[in-house]
């Protein structure tokens, strides 16, 4: 077959698990189909912003990225599954469902977007912050002002625990916490750390929330027409991309814990999540009604050990 | 920001499809001052329910984003067929006429051929994302790309109609604001 | 071979007076053409160029400056400022700069900057006697203290590309001295090319005269203190302050002044539509052009020619800046953060540059960039509020990139203005 010459795209920095991890399978890519396929990658997402980029796979603009499936969820109704609150109990939970039917599902609805996901990364679990003092409680959140994403299960979430839910840009979020035009916002442990959160939302409360997977993806039309060999090695490479991604991901995320730890933020374990979990029934119910369809594939995953 | 350059009619003599042109203009900047207006507004709005009522409207946001997106095109396209867009006029004032009628056409056609990409592309750009809706407002995503499209269609109009009047030797401008 | 298609097509539709937006716009969708790309993307790229939030803080500053305008406000600001700096040649300029550095305390961006202070100073000093090109000159140069004036959003992406490890509030700490140094660089050469055009300087007026324009422009003045107040106390962001800004200034007309008229009111909108529709048709076709850009790899490529032709610390530091600044008058600043900082900061480091100062001296540069053409959305608003030709403004800046400039040599050689303040405090 002709040389292909492929671009990516990731929005994460130079050094971030996402990044080294695709740059690896750019590297195995090659590597595995003896320089047939190349894959330039392009961080930062200099590209554009993430459902930009993946309309750009999607058109076929460019071959592969990695994405969270939270943006996914408006093209792909499967994907949005994974964004409704404590959804998974761990991340091991995550990848258990990802790997079995649950997995195939969520990749099914994807492929018929033109998107196909080569392996699951990692990207932790969401939890709150804010200034005032840790959330042991759904009660502590109420009347509170909490940055959400754009999503109206993670805005739904925020008012069943009485919580004021406002949607902010990513980039307005710091100055929002240090002036109080938002009381507290929620993110993983190596966001909190790297956008400097800490420093301004000084409680971390571990509720783990929101624990959305990532996807190495790539073009549907791309990939089907390639041989069946490199058909193969692309999703060996991006296999043993993701285990990396993981395993540099869980080394983060503890560097990140640490680092804010000593910079005096306040961790607060929740003992009992239960509370939590019990006010999102409403959330579940409403997205339930509205897409009935999407009913056996929730309780799939519920009922994955 | 003086009113010398307020209301600049493209047209000299006031035939009917220059009459129309107008027309089509001053609905534009009726439509993107409207939505300067809301804009406004809204943002109002939402500092008022989050700081006051401490119950942030969620779709603000979102909608303010498609607001712009209404004033950026459509009131671009009235830029071209009112001539206000930011160019260098530099070369224009140093060649000799014949060759500066050579720029102005040039332009026009230009112009009318980047906006029928833009109605084209911006329309496959809107069916590809009707779909799936745009969060917190529940509104087609499609409709993002819609002023685009729209706007793209009015350039061609605008710059074609200019193009007719050049020929014509009705109308050499093609200036920047001044 | 397809940045040469880009390049050309731009630098050709532009001579031939082709609006720099559509130039923009045209050459970059060629380029998608020639490299085989979906079109719709390049679509998309214009569409995303203003899909924005930050953004929303142009239509807002624009229409709380034309209100003001047509509402009374800015006249009465313009006999208070008279009254008050009327003395000093060159006055007003230096007014800019320092209204710049004091909003760039509360605003990260300078775009914010510029559509607030431009669309009411450039009128107010085209009324005095001011050139136009003056006028856009100084605002459009000073607003880029936003960018190094604490609170900067620029600075916190800054931090996100060094991928950790640095302190976002040292960070802006050590962004305090070299914007107030830049400041008192432009207010130096808005002073000097003020006494070089001549621009006369009035008698004071008394000090009955000065109080009496100051009750006349105080609720004109108390915009400024609701959209600091605001913003400092959590009200709203930045960006949702210019909507209040607007607001209020139809507000204080309406009811204060008694001045608004519906024809005002729709002049008023007009422009504000036009002047807003002007500039983000240029950041969105830019955006669809920066896309190429980095498509083509032109950051990475020009690190790659340039560098290595040297050891010495001083001309690496040197051609650090001269690419930075190249890269800024082309592309936008955001996107330069992300690409720039991961290929620059391990050279820098290598000759002794700490990260702090080291973002301090990108900052500038793509500051820089911002008020440079072709791309440079400051110089877009500067020149879409002074109804100035883009060519007639930048004919006449030159003095005062001059004074940037040597503001930036300062700060990338005397490592102590951007480290002192945050060793002082213990950071
Ligand atoms: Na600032
Ligand atoms: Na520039």
């Amino acid at each position: 077959a002709a040389a292909q010459d492929w671009r990516g795209w990731n929005i994460h920095v130079e050094g971030y698990p996402n990044t080294v991890a695709m740059d690896r399978f750019a590297e195995l890519v090659e590597e595995k189909t003896d320089g047939e396929i190349t894959l330039q990658m392009f961080h930062g997402g200099t590209l554009g912003s993430q459902p930009d980029a993946i309309e750009q796979v999607r058109l076929g603009g460019l071959a592969v990225g990695n994405f969270n499936l939270g943006p996914i969820g408006p093209i792909v109704p499967e994907a949005n599954v994974v964004s409704l609150p404590f959804i998974f109990k761990n991340v091991e939970h995550m990848f258990r469902v990802l790997n079995g039917e649950g997995g195939q599902m969520i990749a099914d609805g994807m492929e018929a977007k033109g998107l196909i996901p080569l392996a699951w990364y990692d990207a932790g679990a969401r939890s709150f912050y804010n200034g005032d003092g840790p959330i042991a409680s759904p009660e502590d959140v109420e009347g509170m002002k909490v940055r959400v994403m754009n999503n109206d299960l993670y805005s739904g979430m925020i008012a069943e625990m009485g919580g004021n839910p406002s949607p902010m840009a990513f980039a307005e979020v710091y100055q929002a916490l240090q002036t109080g035009v938002v009381d507290g916002a929620e993110n993983n442990w190596p966001s909190y750390e790297s956008t400097g959160h800490y420093e301004v939302a000084p409680f971390f409360s571990v509720s783990e929330h929101l624990i959305i997977p990532e996807c190495l993806c790539i073009n549907a039309d791309a990939f089907n027409g390639l041989s069946e060999e490199h058909q193969a090695a692309v999703r060996e490479a991006a296999v043993e991309s993701a285990e990396l991604q993981r395993e540099l991901w869980a080394e983060r995320e503890a560097a990140s814990r640490e680092t804010v730890e000593g910079a005096g933020v306040t961790v607060n374990e929740i003992a009992d999540k239960a509370p939590f979990q019990e006010a999102m029934q409403p959330v579940y119910e409403t997205y339930l009604a509205e897409n009935p369809d999407l009913r056996p594939l929730v309780e799939l995953i519920q009922s994955t050990d | 920001m003086s009113d010398a350059q307020e209301g600049t009619a493209a047209t000299d003599s006031g035939s009917g499809l220059d009459r129309l042109l107008d027309a089509i203009a001053a609905l534009c900047r009726f439509i993107t001052g409207v939505s300067l207006v809301v804009l406004t507004v809204i943002f109002g709005w939402l500092v008022f329910g989050r700081y006051v009522l401490n119950a942030t409207p969620t779709w603000v946001e979102q909608a303010a984003l498609l607001l712009v997106m209404v004033i950026a095109f459509l009131g671009a396209a009235v830029g071209v067929h009112e001539h206000t867009h930011l160019s260098v006029s530099l070369l224009r004032g140093l060649v000799p006429a014949w060759l500066r009628t050579v720029f102005v056409v040039a332009t026009d056609l230009l112009l009318a051929g980047f906006g029928l990409l833009m109605l084209i592309y911006g329309g496959q750009l809107t069916l590809f994302k009707w779909g799936s809706l745009i969060p917190l407002i529940g509104l087609p995503e499609g409709l993002r790309s819609l002023p685009l499209t729209v706007g793209g269609g009015l350039i061609v109009l605008f710059s074609l109609a200019h193009l007719w009047r050049v020929v014509q030797g009705r109308d050499l401008r093609r200036d920047t604001i001044e | 071979m397809g940045l040469l298609v880009l390049l050309g097509l731009f630098g050709l539709c532009v001579l031939i007076g082709t609006p720099v937006a559509f130039a923009l716009g045209i050459s970059a969708i060629a380029a998608f053409w020639y490299e085989g790309l979906p079109l719709m993307i390049g679509f998309q790229r214009i569409i995303s160029g203003i899909n924005v939030f930050s953004l929303m803080a142009i239509p807002f500053f624009i229409f709380a400056g034309e209100l003001m305008f047509h509402g009374g406000i800015a006249i009465r600001l313009v006999r208070f400022a008279q009254a008050a700096v009327g003395a000093v040649r060159g006055g007003l300029g230096i007014v800019n700069v320092f209204s710049s550095m004091l909003f760039g305390g509360i605003s990260g961006s300078a775009v914010a900057d510029i559509s607030a202070l431009g669309s009411i100073l450039v009128p107010v000093m085209k009324e005095k006697g001011y050139d136009a090109d003056y006028a856009v000159n100084v605002t459009v140069t000073s607003s880029i203290a936003g960018i190094i004036i604490p609170p900067s959003h620029n600075m916190i992406i800054y931090a996100i590309a060094v991928g950790g490890g640095v302190s976002i509030s040292k960070l802006f700490l050590a962004g305090v001295v070299p914007g107030v140094l830049m400041c008192l660089c432009l207010a130096a050469a808005a002073y000097l090319v003020a006494v070089k055009r001549g621009y006369r300087a009035e008698r004071f007026p008394g000090w009955t005269a000065m109080a009496l324009s100051f009750v006349g422009a105080l609720p004109g003045l108390l915009t400024a203190v609701i959209i600091v107040g605001g913003v400092l106390s959590g009200v709203f962001t930045v960006t949702e302050s210019g909507a209040f800004g607007a607001i209020y200034a139809f507000l204080v007309t309406l009811l204060v002044y008694r001045a608004i008229t519906w024809e005002n009111f729709r002049l008023a909108v007009r422009q504000s539509v036009r002047t807003t529709s002007m500039v983000m048709i240029l950041i969105a076709c830019a955006a669809a052009f920066a896309y190429m850009l980095t498509f083509y790899q032109v950051p990475a490529r020009m690190v790659g020619l340039l560098t290595g032709l040297t050891e010495n610390p001083i001309m690496i530091l040197l051609m650090i800046n001269v690419i930075l600044l190249i890269l800024g008058m082309i592309m936008d600043m955001a996107a330069l953060i992300l690409i720039c900082t991961p290929i620059f900061l391990p050279v820098a480091a290598s000759v002794g540059v700490d990260p702090y100062q080291f973002g301090m001296i990108l900052l500038v540069n793509l500051g820089l960039g911002l008020c440079t053409p072709p791309v440079g959305s400051c110089l877009f608003v500067g020149c879409a509020v002074g109804r100035l030709p883009m060519e007639k403004a930048v004919r006449t800046i030159w003095p005062f990139y001059f004074a940037i400039l040597v503001a930036l040599l300062l700060i990338t050689f005397v490592p102590a203005i951007s480290l002192t303040l945050p060793r002082l405090l213990g950071l």
